[in-house]
């Protein structure tokens, strides 16, 4: 369980914003963060793991005090049971993959979490390897593994699929889902992907000017049940073929394209990379055995 | 995707499926919608919707009466067309705010449609989607 209650008065390009979140997370959720860039997913994410104070705040993680500003507890990072991955790697250039996760080991740690670390991520072919000869997919199994040899209790995730085809990025998302219910991690992921949302997480966290602004089941928050049409597709849009007034959207919803016709909108045109809720009366599509 | 807003007059229950009356602007909507006023709060009397429809599913008549079975019935003004190859985007004035249908530019033709023509907007009941 985590219990988190922080402050911070961030200072943004755009002047000054106060970062103010409450979370309540039951042990082994996992939770998506969601929000445009400069919400304060990241700040949210480095006063969790101790690399950043807050001006106030108090967080507790399974009964444990990790920050309580009124009575100055401040748990330094190394002892708060977090791993983090980011979207940039960050591994050591200059060690094998080998290396690299045994560099994480805490003294006296015994080695064998990364025997086993190596086995779960498929990692053994590649622990001779320097993290340049490495895909970007690998690179980040790498890192997702070497931020599991300590044995946190919470995994941070930022970003970690961003820089990622889709192909790589649907196989990530397995290892992740595998390494999260194999150790009971509490998970907390920053994503943009609707439809990887959709598919990983438990709770949505939606983060605006840095106050949380929804929060629930990802499908409900995506998908405002208040619309009464019964089939409805939550997506993202890759293309906008301009035909006189009319839109022909293509829109990737899971693994799947779909082209919806749109009258075009002046005010609020589409763009690729728009998140869409595709709405339609169930009266509307029809229904044909193919299996 | 045309917008209007509406007020509940009564919801009919049978099932799992309601028939709503709607009051848009002095004209009287009818939607039928897979849901309850168990399951959907906004399904009752006195209760303030937004009626969804697709500009596609605007039907135009001209004239006043329609011996046909469409419920949902608004008059209005053409205010503009847009006619390309295929399709054409017809704007209308109506008491309920502006609606746009898309129909076929043959049909605009057939129809003799133009800006300043009183017209009726006539949409199906089961293509009504509603929000609170």
């Amino acid at each position: 369980m985590i219990d988190l209650s922080i402050e911070k008065l961030l200072k943004a390009p755009s002047g000054e914003m106060n970062l103010s979140v409450q979370m309540n997370i039951p042990k082994g959720s996992f939770v998506c963060i969601y929000g445009k860039s400069g919400a304060g997913k990241t700040t949210l994410f480095k006063i969790l793991s101790g690399i950043m104070h807050p001006d106030k705040g108090k967080i507790v993680v399974n009964d444990q005090t990790w920050l309580d500003t009124q009575n100055k507890i401040n748990e330094p990072p190394q002892k708060r049971k977090v791993g983090f991955v980011f979207q940039d790697y960050a591994l050591f250039p200059n060690m094998t993959v080998q290396e690299n996760l045994n560099y994480a080991l805490q003294k006296g740690q015994p080695a064998d979490i990364v025997d086993e670390l190596m086995e779960l991520m498929e990692l053994g072919g590649l622990a001779e390897r320097k993290p340049e000869t490495l895909s970007g997919g690998q690179k980040q199994r790498v890192a997702l593994a070497r931020a599991l040899v300590q044995k946190p209790e919470i995994l941070l995730l930022d970003e970690p699929l961003s820089a990622l085809d889709h192909e790589m990025r649907t196989k990530l998302q397995q290892y992740i889902l595998k390494v999260h219910r194999q150790y009971h991690l509490t998970t907390l992921l920053i994503s943009h992907d609707v439809s990887e949302i959709l598919r990983m997480a438990d709770v949505l966290y939606h983060l605006e000017d840095g106050k949380i602004i929804r929060q629930g089941k990802p499908a409900e928050v995506f998908t405002r049940k208040e619309i009464s049409g019964k089939l409805q597709l939550t997506g993202e849009v890759v293309s906008v073929e301009s035909q006189d007034f009319i839109c022909i959207v293509t829109v990737l919803v899971g693994n799947e394209l779909v082209k919806v016709v749109t009258v075009r909108d002046e005010q609020h045109p589409l763009h690729p990379g728009d998140k869409v809720l595709i709405a339609s009366k169930a009266f509307n599509p029809v229904v044909k055995r193919i299996g | 995707m045309n917008t209007l807003p509406g007020k509940i007059k009564d919801v009919s229950v049978s099932g799992s499926l309601s028939l709503a009356h709607i009051d848009v602007a002095g004209n009287l909507f009818s939607a039928i919608v897979i849901d309850t006023p168990a399951t959907s709060s906004y399904l009752s009397p006195g209760k303030t919707v937004s009626v969804i429809f697709k500009e596609t599913e605007v039907i135009i008549g001209t004239g006043k009466e329609h011996a046909v079975s469409l419920q949902n019935r608004l008059q209005g003004k053409i205010i503009e067309i847009e006619s390309g190859d295929l399709l054409a985007k017809i704007v209308l004035d109506t008491a309920a705010g502006k609606v746009v249908s898309v129909i076929t530019s043959q049909a605009v033709k057939k129809l003799g449609l133009k800006e300043g023509l009183e017209v009726t907007a006539l949409i199906k009941t089961n293509e009504i989607m509603l929000t609170a």
